[in-house]
């Protein structure tokens, strides 16, 4: 998967009517909640067999640092 | 006195008979638009033709069963077409008496099908934050008193509505915080297509106030749709004129 690919699907995962952006600050999102937390740990364990925790989301500030956590599986 | 304005869209599952279809005659009545939803398209030109306001009833033809995980989509595609939603009423379902020894999976697996996994998928895409209003958005799914106390043979049924109440709990849970209510109503009996013989004979002499009608449950969906509900979330209502107790 690559960035923009991803980026659509937060969008969706978050339930955003605005796009995200790599650069997006994750705590001025209303939606970056406890709850759309557990929804990126599901979709990151789904679809990159990549296993964050909450403790994980709640040190990430960007939208780029999120992109990280993935270890590299997500392309440019 | 409830009342809506045409720019209030409520989807109503189920709304070609039952207490679908009161419910979705009552709204319109009371001033809402209303996206009236079911199988059978001449079942649903009837509600149309019967409605107060027609042309604020829109009508969409649809098999919830047929893509339960593409439910969420369809209703995001319900709302490109008409707009954010105020409300949902789940009443689509169907019962059935069957004793343990007869059961297969398949019954269960028809049973749970619209009885469960569609209101679960109905409200996913309901609850998602681009196909409602927010603050004051409601949910209402028809549950059943059979899941608090049952006769013989319901075994696939009420266990489909005792899944349903418990789930819907835990969803209005999560999305409280969004301002949207999220309710069960569960009636006894009412006299629909879906009270075959033996539900019947089961009913005689059981409701102290007769056996109800489903207008009777409508105005109960429709209150807790309307913002004088605005407190409520979270429940379960029975309404069996205090048959089961």
């Amino acid at each position: 998967m690559n960035k923009a690919d991803f980026l659509v699907e937060l969008e969706d995962i978050l339930q955003r009517e605005e796009p995200c952006k790599e650069g997006d600050n994750l705590n001025d999102y209303e939606e970056w909640d406890s709850l759309s937390k557990m929804s990126v740990m599901a979709y990151y364990d789904k679809n990159f067999g990549v296993k964050v925790s909450l403790k994980d989301l709640q040190t990430v500030t960007t939208v780029e640092d999120l992109i990280s956590l993935t270890g590299g599986k997500i392309s440019d | 006195m409830i009342s809506f304005t045409k720019e209030q869209f409520f989807i109503v599952t189920g709304a070609s008979s039952g207490l679908g279809k009161a419910t979705a005659l009552l709204l319109n009545e009371l001033g809402a638009s209303v996206i009236a939803i079911a199988r059978r398209e001449d079942k649903l030109n009837e509600l149309k033709s019967e409605s107060k306001n027609p042309d604020n009833l829109y009508i969409e033809v649809k098999d919830l069963t047929e893509d339960i995980e593409g439910l969420p989509k369809y209703v995001k595609s319900l709302k490109e077409k008409y707009g954010k939603f105020s409300g949902m009423a789940y009443c689509a379902g169907i019962g059935g008496i069957k004793p343990i020894q007869a059961i297969e999976m398949a019954d269960m697996e028809t049973i749970f099908n619209i009885n469960y996994f569609a209101p679960i998928f109905m409200t996913k895409g309901f609850i998602d934050r681009r196909c409602n209003i927010g603050q004051g958005a409601s949910v209402v799914a028809i549950a059943s008193a059979g899941a608090i106390g049952c006769d013989p043979g319901m075994t696939c049924y009420a266990g489909s509505k005792g899944a349903l109440i418990s789930s819907m709990q835990s969803i209005s849970r999560e999305v409280v915080k969004q301002g949207i209510r999220i309710n069960c109503v569960s009636p006894t009996l009412i006299s629909t297509d879906m009270a075959g013989e033996i539900e019947r004979e089961y009913a005689d002499g059981k409701y102290p106030l007769g056996l109800g009608e489903p207008i009777d449950v409508a105005n109960m969906i429709v209150y807790l749709l309307s913002n004088k509900a605005k407190w409520l979330t979270s429940h379960n209502y029975i309404v069996d004129c205090g048959a089961i107790i």
